[in-house]
């Protein structure tokens, strides 16, 4: 067990966020060049860059194993950087990166669940090991003669090349960082290293701020100094100084002014590019097949692609804070609150009577602003389900590897907003239904697909979209499907049938498979089988209300759908009310309303009332009798019809009369009431409308079907 | 309270040591409250408010007892009316009727009762356990009882039994 520094307990969560971030960018780097088969050049710089930053941050939060496997890694990339045409096996790279980044998020969950500050401390020593017999292996490739260098930072100090610089043409800026923010010294090796792929020469002052924790004080009494060359990219340098963690303001100094100043402090030179000597040596070393042309080419357009990418994120990131849910979902209440008592204010029985012209035309203003901050506070919760489909891409890469299936991952609609709530109840649910696609779904033999007509690569597809008041998530393969037979079979065995097996429908035996404990795989492999893993599937959909349905052709594939509630969406609903009830009718699947007379209502001989409408003759769903309210309203020509329609079915609905249209915020159900059938039978949740009031949410699907 | 707790209680009451017995010590604190003459109790730590009575919101397809759904302060809370849970006969509701509301497991249920009584304390001396007979209705709900003055009886009711009760 090892202990979390006092004093950093504050700190966590910031280095929680900055390092997860960090990882997810190396991963998604990492994903993007392996499809590509080359490291570029940027990328390498990049991932070098987030290893630097990892491995300075740990330090600082004390979190030792953590440092020096970043460094291990970052010494490998070192090399690699140098020498980028060393790699002749780049997939030994990617595993050893993606098990670096792994230990990463392990240990990193290993700390976040700390208790009293103690975590269990984890031995990277076996992975360190091949770093450094990688780093090893590719220095001896890119240059045979040269010892492999111990230390990168030895390395980059040797190489350094007599920096050449002239007195003018330099910029000197003074840093000053937040106050308050401790181990300044490090915040500003950490600004160093930012800004050190920038400038083609760099000097700073304190100049041992990485080892010397005493250079805080003079960093926060003094400024931290910093100076680069005029030729560099000036004002690109000072915005990523702007921007960087902690600093508080700079301050561009003048030419003469910094000279003075730099001279009395100790000086420090870092060389311009550390090892450019150890980069021209490069050629010598023994070079990959030389690149066609045409991968050239490719290789550039990409490059330059990635290039917009990265700008854009960058410009992106700017203008986005990360906030605790906590305070959004208060956020959220109070405003809830503030609408509550507003229409309380406004139709208050005192102003009864009153003739109150500025006072009215006041509460417009009010209603229309607060709705505004509603939809606001609405919005912010949305988040895209991004985030969760690109996680998916990783689960597929590595069990491409360890099962050696050939799959193509096609994510569509990632675009799509789900409550953040739901989004992170859906991510362990997705990767089970991926991983099953994976290993259950993709047929284990190439052969039997050939055989079957397809091709020779699987496709698994994930796809989200918006449907009447639903997201619909769907993860589908064109695998071998689910064998009705096998699953029955098992069934049998396990005594999970309840009725005759003749009355099973096919569907009804897909479905068997989200019982607990059921999993046809005989093997149980690392990845699946363990047959926990299909009804956790379905009880972690339920939680936040959804409901998963199995779809599969023996032969062709397997779909799970998804289908999620929007719960803080906001939808377009018409008020209806039956007795003292008030119902939202989403107005999507609203076709028409309106009143009737007795003349076009036809009953069948069992009783069914039907109307014709434009030669089309539609049931009419009396609500008081559904859903058993006492309502006055029991003749139809005294309520009102209206006429709604989901997937190509259409039902008359009767109720006492309309009151209007609004947007309202549709709430689950307490979970105290998910034991009763109250989704199945036509409704979809509940809102609370403009006076405190509660409506219940039509669900039209459920209601017709 | 813990059974084990409730138990200890009981075991100390009954033991041969009359310090132990003499044991009067505050365990914890109940909220009373009123369904006809009798009086129940729940645990203070369950209860989050006391709202008076409003306009209750119905849902259909659920069991008698669960009168609808309210909404406070922007939380939908069911409800559920104790009188009809335990089978006694409904009686209008007026002024002095009250919705409690628990929160239990992160479930939050309101409940009606007849009227709000007190908040006191629970002492070692006064916990006595449930009979060990199950024909009486409401048996099922009270985790054990505590002895007043005047020889009156107050049911502490078993709010996981209450909330998570499958349907019966």
């Amino acid at each position: 067990m090892a202990k979390i520094e006092p004093g950093m307990e504050s700190m966590l969560d910031m280095y929680f966020f900055e390092t997860n971030s960090l990882l997810e960018q190396l991963d998604e780097i990492l994903l993007r060049t392996e499809q590509a088969n080359a490291f570029e050049s940027e990328d390498i710089k990049e991932i070098f860059r987030i290893m630097h930053t990892i491995k300075g941050s740990s330090a600082m939060m004390g979190f030792e194993n953590l440092s020096v496997l970043a460094h291990k890694a970052e010494d490998m990339f070192f090399v690699i950087r140098e020498n980028p045409d060393v790699i002749t096996d780049v997939s030994f790279v990617y595993d050893l990166v993606f098990q670096v980044s792994d230990s990463y998020k392990t240990q990193i969950e290993a700390i976040q669940n700390h208790e009293n500050g103690e975590y269990e401390q984890m031995n990277f020593d076996e992975l360190i090991n091949k770093l450094l017999k990688a780093r090893d292996q590719l220095a001896n490739e890119a240059n045979p003669n040269a010892a492999p260098d111990a230390k990168t930072e030895n390395a980059a100090a040797d190489a350094s090349a007599p920096a050449v610089h002239t007195e003018k043409g330099k910029v000197t800026v003074r840093v000053f960082f937040e106050e308050g923010c401790q181990m300044e010294n490090l915040r500003a090796f950490l600004l160093i290293n930012t800004i050190r792929e920038e400038c083609s020469f760099l000097e700073f002052s304190p100049a041992d701020v990485e080892t010397n924790p005493e250079t805080s004080k003079e960093i926060v009494d003094h400024g931290f100094l910093i100076t680069f060359s005029e030729e560099d990219n000036k004002d690109y340098i000072l915005k990523l100084i702007e921007t960087a963690l902690n600093v508080q303001s700079y301050e561009v100094l003048s030419g003469e002014e910094s000279a003075a100043a730099s001279s009395d402090a100790p000086k420090a030179e870092l060389p311009p590019e550390p090892a450019k000597t150890a980069a021209t040596n490069a050629p010598a070393a023994p070079a990959p097949a030389p690149k066609t042309a045409e991968e050239k080419n490719q290789a550039a357009v990409e490059k330059a692609q990635a290039a917009v990418a990265n700008a854009q994120s960058g410009a992106q990131k700017q203008n986005l804070i990360s906030v605790n849910l906590a305070k959004l979902d208060a956020l959220h209440d109070i405003v809830g609150e503030i609408i509550t008592t507003e229409s309380m204010v406004i139709s208050n029985p005192d102003l009864e009577g009153l003739e109150l012209e500025s006072f009215n035309k006041a509460a417009r203003d009010l209603k229309k602003l607060t709705g505004e901050l509603q939809d606001t506070v609405m919005s912010i919760r949305m988040v895209p389900l991004a985030g969760v489909f690109q996680k998916m891409n990783r689960i597929v890469r590595d069990m491409r590897k360890k099962l050696g299936k050939e799959v193509d991952f096609v994510i569509e609609g990632e675009n799509t907003e789900v409550d953040k709530s739901i989004v992170d109840s859906l991510q362990d649910p997705l990767m089970h239904l991926v991983r099953n696609c994976m290993d259950h779904g993709i047929e284990e033999n190439v052969q039997d697909r050939i055989n079957a007509g397809k091709p020779e690569k699987g496709t698994i597809k994930l796809t989200a979209q918006n449907a009447s008041g639903e997201v619909v998530i769907t993860v589908s393969d064109d695998g071998a499907g689910i064998d009705p037979e096998k699953i029955m079979n098992k069934a049998r065995r396990m005594g999970i049938l309840t009725k005759p097996e003749n009355e099973y429908s096919e569907k009804e035996i897909q479905n068997l498979i989200l019982l607990p404990g059921f999993s046809t795989n005989e093997q149980v492999t690392e990845f699946s089988g363990r047959g926990v893993g299909m009804d956790v599937v379905k009880a972690n959909i339920e939680k936040c209300g959804g409901a998963i349905i199995v779809d599969s052709k023996k032969g062709v594939g397997t779909n799970f759908i998804i289908k999620i509630p929007l719960t803080l969406a906001i939808i377009d609903g018409m008020e209806i009310t039956v007795g003292d009830l008030v119902f939202t009718v989403p107005i999507s699947t609203i076709r028409e309303s309106f009143k009737v007379e007795s003349g076009q209502i036809v009953t069948d001989t069992s009783g069914n009332e039907m109307i014709m409408i434009r030669g089309v003759c539609y049931p009419i769903l009396r609500m008081h009798e559904k859903f058993g309210i006492e309502t006055e309203v029991t003749n139809l020509e005294d309520g009102i019809l209206l006429l709604v329609e989901t997937d190509n079915k259409s039902v008359c609905i009767f109720a006492d009369r309309l009151i209007g249209e609004q947007q309202v915020v549709v709430k689950p159900f307490p979970t105290y009431l998910s034991r009763y059938n109250i989704k199945g039978e036509g409704l979809s949740g509940c809102t609370i409308m403009g006076d405190g009031s509660i409506s219940l949410i039509i669900d039209t699907n459920t209601l017709i079907g | 309270m813990t059974n084990e707790v409730i138990k200890e209680a009981v075991a100390k009451q009954q033991s041969g040591d009359r310090k132990l017995a003499a044991d009067n010590s505050i365990l914890g604190k109940v909220m009373t409250f009123n369904i006809g003459d009798q009086v129940y109790g729940i645990e203070i730590q369950y209860v989050t408010e006391i709202i008076g009575m409003q306009h209750i919101t119905k849902v259909p397809h659920v069991p008698n007892y669960i009168k609808g759904i309210i909404n406070v302060r922007s939380k939908v809370v069911p409800i559920v009316d104790i009188r009809t849970r335990f089978g006694k006969p409904e009686i209008p509701y007026n002024n002095r009727t009250c919705i409690i509301t628990l929160n239990f497991n992160e479930t939050s249920v309101g409940i009606i009762v007849d009227s709000v009584a007190d908040v006191e304390d629970i002492h070692t001396g006064d916990i006595s356990a449930t009979p060990e007979n199950k024909n009486v209705n409401t048996n099922d709900f009270i985790q054990y009882m505590i002895r007043g003055e005047n020889d009156t009886t107050k049911l502490i009711l078993d709010v996981a039994k209450l909330l998570d009760e499958q349907e019966a």
